[in-house]
């Protein structure tokens, strides 16, 4: 690829200014999020933004959610995965299968905490092995990212098949329905706002401290304290609002914990920043001693985990497992990372704004529901609204 | 006007925002001569060019650009109308597709048609014409990719030709070439203007300005400080306007003592991986003492990066030979193990091998040593930030601070990322494959009194260069490769350019090693 002209090197610009720049999409995206639901607001007459309606928000990202946080790390590392919408909607059979014949049969004493236990260690076992043949056939065997996953979406459209033999499985046990419709007490809500916000605090310190240590200016206090401070005024807004509903959704909070941790290995763990450096450029890497083999493989492992988290939250979610389980997630997640600026080309993306990019595929969703718009058309303006969000970006970037 | 003026600038300024690129230019190039146009990175050269080419189209500067007396009126922002005007540009990176012809790549683009289908007789004999015309020495029918550099680069003139160029513009033609390879392209040179052709000629190997062309201009900081005939200028003239100071001497004076031998390679042998029907190294057998640099020559395609890549681990498989490192025999895998041996290679093209463009300076600098500040959940990312910038401050590496992207950076300024990378790996042995290609005066000033500095420190340096004199000026021993084996080694005492090049071209053979 040639590099867009950069005029000179010399070029000064302020640090803020840079920051502004180079976090200039992620902004954008925030912006046209907010857009899109004041358009919604109105019209919708307000049902868009009810606490019900929104707790249903972010209800709903959550299963494609899951897969985009680990398809920008393939991505980044300039692979593709075409299976992830199969996989999960086949972890999701799995484990109605298991949860509607299986546990019946073998274990009919068992408690439901024990069988709902064993569903999901299974579904997400199920999920990280594919991960591991098929990070071993791409990694070791040099079999293109594409053409294997491509394979692998027929190969477990198969298995869906086979194991559903055509009929719709059900999984609406009360036990295992909590993992994807339940709901946190109100309490318990307000408690983890407040352990996070006191976390985020805490970190603020130590990193203010550990500047210090090795001889780095401060920014200013109260530029740090106020960043802390409207954080956990989003989450403490956040939580307010759908404790106005039902209290915080047990799959948001599965799809946070598993964006936030995703997040930190992407920027503070050598995997991490192996997978952007193998993206950016895949001979440096090498020649910088990095094992490109081994990450190529664990990026695919973890790729197939998600998979699973995502395939029994969704098994949990809808209630059963049927055959177009999963059926063109993998293009929803794609979509989300490139709306949220992963470049298709590698080394550039961040889970922050998959998880934005999301957000908006399904507050349009939603919104179209609201509206009462043709499933048909939803499709269209999606479509749209895609390649319309990526040509903006391509034309803000080249006049910056 | 002047009718042997071709072209001509006047008062041509360019601003980016923050920056004045070029500062009221007032200079002309006279028609069918070479005209030579130095200064260091960032001196304003390629952005002048780049009016030229159209990719800065009228408008967007201030001033004028009289062509044929007529003011260059560039609007899109592709080359093409700067072709069709008779301006052809010959980049620094070679632009062909690598798996078609030479002669598909001459008529990229305007492929000879009937009745939209390609006339391929047409397109092959028109390609064999001009490469006839200009006496190219490439076949119009081989694919690029099995060529080396300089004939990849004889296309590339072609190519610009084939449109009947009026003017030729070649940036930095000889960065990837070899003595002998340069040699080539000065008599490509000699022969255009017999065909009235005008050559803009920039480099940085200042000695080819006084081989090839008739005048010079000297641009710095986007000034025009010189414009005069080659006749009247000498490479100290030169230095001085380039750099607004006068550097005494080319090479710092270093104050080397090499100490005992730390790497002995006997008889190496190596097939390529790739195709292991050749062998890439044929016999290569020599050591290395701690403390000093020695020098590797040979032209281009002699085995020396297949040399240096295959001790790195990365490239060759080796069949025959010992490698010894501080007296144990060792075996090198890949490009980790090398490194935990304490080898460390910078390689020959930055920008392919040797930097991420897209990422930070920082990222770039630690991607290599991470292990020295994480364990295996965490980096410690201000500990990290720390070593970066104090070996950025070490190496003077200009940029606003380490999170602007390697790509936003000059070509000398990247090369002291990639050296800064591997010095924080602390290596006893650093491999550099033609660390200053394609840098500035001032900045391979620095990059030497860089090596210097390691080298006194005890750290043993394996330097490859095309550019003899500066193996002359750096190594304490020079080894000489030809066709994929050692030829001897040298001590730089006793060596010369006239000695090296019969060496590296076979013309003498002297197996014997000069221990």
């Amino acid at each position: 690829m040639t590099t867009t002209t950069v005029p000179s090197s010399k070029k000064e610009t302020s640090k803020f200014g840079q920051q502004l720049r180079t976090n200039f999409q992620t902004y954008a995206l925030v912006v046209a999020m907010i857009i899109i639901w004041i358009f919604f607001f109105i019209q919708t007459d307000g049902i868009y933004l009810s606490p019900q309606n929104f707790s249903n928000l972010f209800r709903q990202m959550t299963i494609t959610g899951i897969l985009s946080v680990g398809l920008v790390m393939v991505i980044v590392a300039g692979h593709i995965d075409l299976s992830v919408g199969k996989l999960a909607g086949f972890v999701s059979v799995v484990v109605a299968y298991l949860q509607a014949y299986t546990w019946n049969q073998y274990l009919p004493d068992a408690s439901p905490l024990l069988t709902t236990a064993l569903s999901v260690l299974i579904g997400l076992i199920v999920g990280t092995l594919y991960g591991v043949i098929q990070g071993w056939v791409i990694a070791y065997l040099n079999v293109p990212s594409f053409i294997t996953t491509l394979g692998s979406m027929w190969i477990l459209n198969g298995l869906i098949l086979i194991r559903t033999a055509g009929k719709t499985i059900a999984a609406n046990q009360p036990m295992f329905s909590v993992i994807a419709q339940g709901y946190l007490p109100p309490t318990t809500g307000w408690i983890i706002a407040i352990g996070v916000s006191i976390v985020l605090f805490i970190s603020m310190f130590t990193g203010r401290r550990r500047k210090v240590k090795y001889g780095f200016t401060l920014p200013p206090l109260y530029q740090d304290i106020l960043k802390t401070v409207i954080l956990s005024a989003l989450v403490f807004g956040y939580v307010y609002y759908v404790n106005e509903y039902s209290g915080v959704q047990n799959p948001v909070l599965i799809l946070i914990i598993i964006a936030v941790i995703m997040s930190y290995v992407a920027n503070n763990t050598k995997f991490g920043r192996y997978t952007y450096a193998i993206g950016g450029n895949r001979e440096a890497s090498r020649l910088s001693g990095i094992n490109i083999r081994g990450n190529t493989f664990t990026i695919f492992i973890v790729m197939g985990f998600l998979c699973g988290v995502s395939g029994v939250v969704m098994a949990s979610y809808v209630g059963y497992g049927t055959i177009a389980a999963g059926q063109g997630y993998e293009l929803f997640a794609i979509a989300a990372c490139i709306l949220g600026g992963t470049s298709t080309l590698g080394g550039v993306g961040t889970v922050f704004g998959a998880m934005i990019g999301a957000m908006i595929m399904a507050s349009l969703t939603n919104g179209l529901q609201i509206m009462n718009v043709p499933s048909a058309w939803q499709y269209v303006l999606s479509g749209l609204v895609l390649v319309i969000a990526v040509f903006l970006d391509r034309v803000m970037k080249r006049n910056r | 006007m002047d009718n042997n003026v071709i072209l001509e600038f006047k008062n041509v300024t360019k601003k980016f925002p923050g920056i004045t690129a070029l500062d009221n230019i007032t200079f002309s190039i006279r028609r069918g001569e070479i005209h030579g146009i130095c200064g260091e990175n960032g001196a304003g050269k390629s952005t002048l060019m780049k009016i030229l080419a159209g990719v800065y189209p009228s408008g967007t500067y201030e001033g004028q650009v009289l062509y044929n007396g007529q003011e260059l009126k560039l609007v899109d922002r592709s080359i093409h109308q700067a072709v069709e005007e008779g301006i052809a540009t010959v980049f620094q990176e070679l632009t062909l597709v690598p798996s078609i012809t030479v002669g598909e790549n001459i008529y990229l683009g305007k492929e000879p048609v009937k009745v939209g289908i390609i006339n391929w007789e047409k397109l092959y004999a028109d390609s064999k014409q001009v490469l006839e015309k200009y006496h190219l020495d490439v076949s119009e029918r081989s694919i690029v990719h099995h060529l080396g550099v300089g004939k990849m680069q004889m296309t590339e003139i072609a190519k610009a030709l084939s449109e009947d160029a009026k003017v030729l513009i070649l940036d930095e033609p000889t960065s990837a070439l070899a003595e002998a390879e340069i040699e080539q392209l000065m008599d490509i040179l000699r022969g255009l203007k017999k065909h009235g052709v005008t050559c803009i000629y920039i480099s940085h190997k200042l000695d080819e300005f006084f081989k090839i062309t008739d005048s010079i201009t000297v641009l710095r900081d986007g000034k025009m400080i010189i414009t005069e005939p080659t006749k009247n200028l000498t490479v100290e003239i030169l230095v001085k306007n380039m750099v607004g100071r006068e550097i005494k001497e080319r090479f710092p004076k270093g104050n080397r003592k090499p100490g005992e031998v730390i790497l002995e390679v006997e008889d190496l042998h190596a097939l390529d991986p790739r195709d292991p029907s050749t062998e890439l190294l044929k016999g290569v057998s020599f050591d290395l003492r701690r403390g000093e640099i020695l020098g590797i020559a040979g032209l281009m395609g002699s085995g020396r990066t297949e040399l240096v890549m295959t001790l790195f681990g990365e490239f060759g498989k080796i069949t025959q030979g010992k490698i010894k490192l501080e007296g144990r025999e060792i075996t090198i895998h890949n490009s980790r193990q090398a490194m935990s041996y304490g080898i460390s290679l910078v390689p020959e093209d930055r920008k392919m091998h040797g930097l991420v463009l897209i990422q930070s300076i920082l990222r770039n600098i630690s991607l290599a040593n991470l292990n020295r500040f994480s364990t295996w959940f965490r980096i410690d990312d201000i500990a990290e930030l720390k070593e970066s910038t104090d070996y950025a401050k070490s190496l003077n590496i200009k940029a606003s601070n380490l999170q602007a992207m390697a790509e936003s950076l000059s070509g000398g300024n990247q090369q002291k990322v990639v050296i800064a990378k591997w010095l924080m790996s602390q290596p006893k042995i650093l491999i550099m494959d033609d660390p200053t290609r394609g840098i500035d005066v001032g900045t391979k000033y620095e990059i030497y009194k860089i090596m210097n500095d390691l080298s006194e420190k005890g750290i043993a340096i394996i330097m490859i260069s095309s550019d003899l004199e500066e193996v002359l000026g750096m190594s304490d021993r020079i080894m000489v490769m030809c066709e994929n084996h050692s030829v001897s080694t040298l001590a730089t005492a006793k060596a010369t350019q006239e000695k090296i090049m019969a060496l590296a071209t076979g013309t003498v053979s002297q197996p014997v090693l000069e221990r």
